[in-house]
């Protein structure tokens, strides 16, 4: 397996957000996180990319305790898309992507040739010299999808990544995503798309993880209703697919 | 077909910055050489640009040109405009140097190397002892008193900033601005209390920024502290631009944010305290090269940190010419100069929207 969680807590100010998480993420799986706001879905996947530390548990990358390795190894296994977004200095797009080439050290035209098909994926190569907090909200989030995969990680993390997309730019991240074959956990807030677009789903609720598994098991209108307090209602809807090309 | 085209756009339009980037060092370097020279002859004993080449060619390789001179010009132009003009291209780069890496450290384009208090507590250390006198203090010189005045503010800052070892940039920021007020109601005090007006004057003149005292024996401090800083600095390009674009962000891409925030913070703690013993608080360079350098090449540290300090040393050696001749044989103190060009400059960078970009976030 890629990721594997065990009893993970994580403390926020002394403050428990995350109690005694597990899951699991197999290669080429792309999994789900779900659940309302402050649940604490995005303090557990911080936790994953050693922004914070966890009180208690393991969690293992590859099979090994990513919060014991040096910081540069745990770059090389796990790229992240998340909210923070560096606008300050006037880097520009290209500059950005060649970030993801930070835990490697090295400065080669094979590196360049990686950064600029990265952007060629997210449909980005002809904006590489403008600078990136000129760029539209969608525009930046595929710039930075372009630096993780610049990374070369076989696991990605996804911290709400369709937040600022448009129903059409939503969908080609997700596709985009699928396509990617590696293994990815994102945070997701549209349980439509979280069903349509994942193997598989875990479904936290006031810090911890109370469902898993496959998506029609696991979004049944009981557990909707007790984690969300709302009426989940099948219907007839509306159904948005990405046109061929 | 379509993504080919694309890439000869990156490819080229990459070449062309890095072109262009060449072209920049090659300009400012010969720009510095230049500045040095007219530094070197410009001054109340008038020496011609060819015989102050010819002293300082005599200087480094004794009987290597036919003497044109006289020995009043050459002690003039060896002894003391040599040693000036060289710390001037020194200190302007440091300044502007630790300027660039704050920008980046803290996140906020208005920093500059006098935000984190230790100059304060440098001027602070040289105004004590030169107060008191030298006795007082057990032998101290100014510029020793300055080092160890920084150096002081260097732990007080991070006492106050850290927590369980841990620095951010927004208590850095806080520790440093109210260090800063502390040391310098303690060295206003101290010249309230003297007793000499005249000790007072010069104290507040060298506070602002004089290359006056610049001696042969006192560049090799500042000289290894600066190359050994800027090495360190440029290969460190990569986690530089890391932690300028976030700390989550410089987290998820394998920089160990904590301990080098940290090496950041003593790094240009001692170089500005070298850098303020040598020659006091010198105002803006450190706040405006960074930017001027920016939009010349560019944020990539890898770019910005050589252009950085070649800019900030011509820059300097501009000052400093200008504050020794325009108000002869009276000396400006060189931040009276630099606020001549950097306020304006300053004003047109809080106009930008990058600016208040950054100030909302924080």
């Amino acid at each position: 397996m890629t990721l594997d969680l065990r009893g993970v807590s994580v403390k926020l100010d002394g403050h428990r957000i995350v109690h005694e998480a597990g899951l699991l993420v197999d290669d080429g799986e792309v999994v789900g996180l779900v659940g309302p706001n402050g649940c604490g879905k995005s303090t557990l996947l911080r936790s994953i990319y050693r922004a914070l530390r966890p009180s208690a548990g393991l969690i293992a990358v590859d099979g090994d305790d990513v919060h014991r390795m040096p910081a540069r190894e745990a770059a090389r296994r796990t790229a992240v898309v998340a909210q923070e977004t560096p606008a300050d200095l006037d880097f520009t797009v290209s500059e950005i992507v060649r970030m993801g080439r930070t835990p490697y050290k090295t400065d080669t035209s094979a590196d360049e040739k990686l950064c600029v098909g990265a952007l060629e994926r997210v449909g980005l190569a002809d904006r590489t010299e403008r600078i990136f907090a000129t760029l539209s909200g969608g525009e930046k989030q595929r710039v930075l999808l372009a630096r993780a995969l610049a990374q070369q990680t076989r696991l990605l993390l996804l911290d709400e990544p369709t937040s600022h997309l448009d129903v059409r730019h939503q969908l080609e991240l997700l596709h985009l995503v699928r396509e990617l074959g590696i293994a990815t956990l994102a945070v997701l807030h549209d349980l439509n798309q979280a069903a349509a677009f994942c193997d598989r789903l875990y479904v936290m609720d006031a810090g911890r993880i109370v469902a898993g598994g496959p998506p029609d098991h696991v979004l049944t209108p009981e557990l909707i209703s007790q984690v969300y307090g709302v009426r989940a209602v099948h219907r007839t809807q509306l159904v948005f697919e990405r046109l061929a090309d | 077909m379509t993504s080919e085209i694309q890439q000869d756009v990156t490819t080229t339009s990459t070449v062309n910055r890095r072109g262009r980037f060449g072209m920049l060092v090659v300009v400012l370097v010969v720009a510095m050489v230049a500045s040095t020279w007219l530094a070197v002859s410009i001054g109340a004993v008038p020496v011609a640009l060819p015989q102050a080449w010819g002293i300082v060619a005599d200087g480094i390789v004794p009987g290597l040109v036919p003497r044109t001179w006289t020995p009043v010009q050459e002690q003039i132009v060896w002894e003391f405009r040599l040693p000036r003009a060289l710390l001037a291209l020194l200190v302007g780069a440091g300044l502007a140097v630790v300027g660039a890496v704050l920008q980046a450290l803290v996140r906020n384009p208005l920093a500059d190397p006098f935000l984190l208090g230790i100059s304060s507590g440098a001027s602070f250390g040289a105004v004590t002892v030169f107060i008191l006198g030298v006795s007082a203090l057990g032998g101290l010189s100014m510029s020793a008193a300055a080092f160890a005045g920084s150096l002081l503010a260097l732990a007080l800052v991070y006492a106050l900033a850290q927590r369980s070892g841990r620095l951010t940039p927004s208590r850095l920021v806080l520790a440093g601005v109210a260090l800063a007020y502390l040391f310098q109601a303690a060295y206003s005090f101290v010249l309230q209390a003297a007793q000499s007006g005249r000790a007072a004057q010069q104290v507040l003149f060298w506070l602002m920024g004089s290359l006056g005292g610049a001696r042969w024996h006192l560049l090799p401090l500042p000289a290894v502290v600066l190359a050994a800083g800027v090495t360190y600095l440029l290969l460190q390009h990569r986690p530089l631009n890391a932690i300028a674009a976030g700390e989550e962000t410089a987290v998820s891409l394998g920089v160990n944010v904590n301990r080098f925030r940290l090496t950041l913070f003593v790094l240009t703690s001692l170089l500005v305290g070298v850098l303020v013993a040598t020659s006091g608080a010198i105002a803006f360079v450190g706040l405006i090269v960074p930017h001027a350098a920016r939009l010349l090449v560019g944020a990539d540290h890898r770019r910005v940190l050589p252009v950085t300090a070649l800019l900030g040393a011509v820059f300097l050696q501009l000052v400093d010419i200008a504050a020794r001749t325009v108000n002869a044989p009276q000396e400006l103190a060189l931040s009276i100069v630099t606020a001549l060009f950097g306020v304006p400059f300053f004003l047109w960078l809080l106009r930008r929207r990058s600016v208040d970009r950054a100030v909302s976030v924080q």
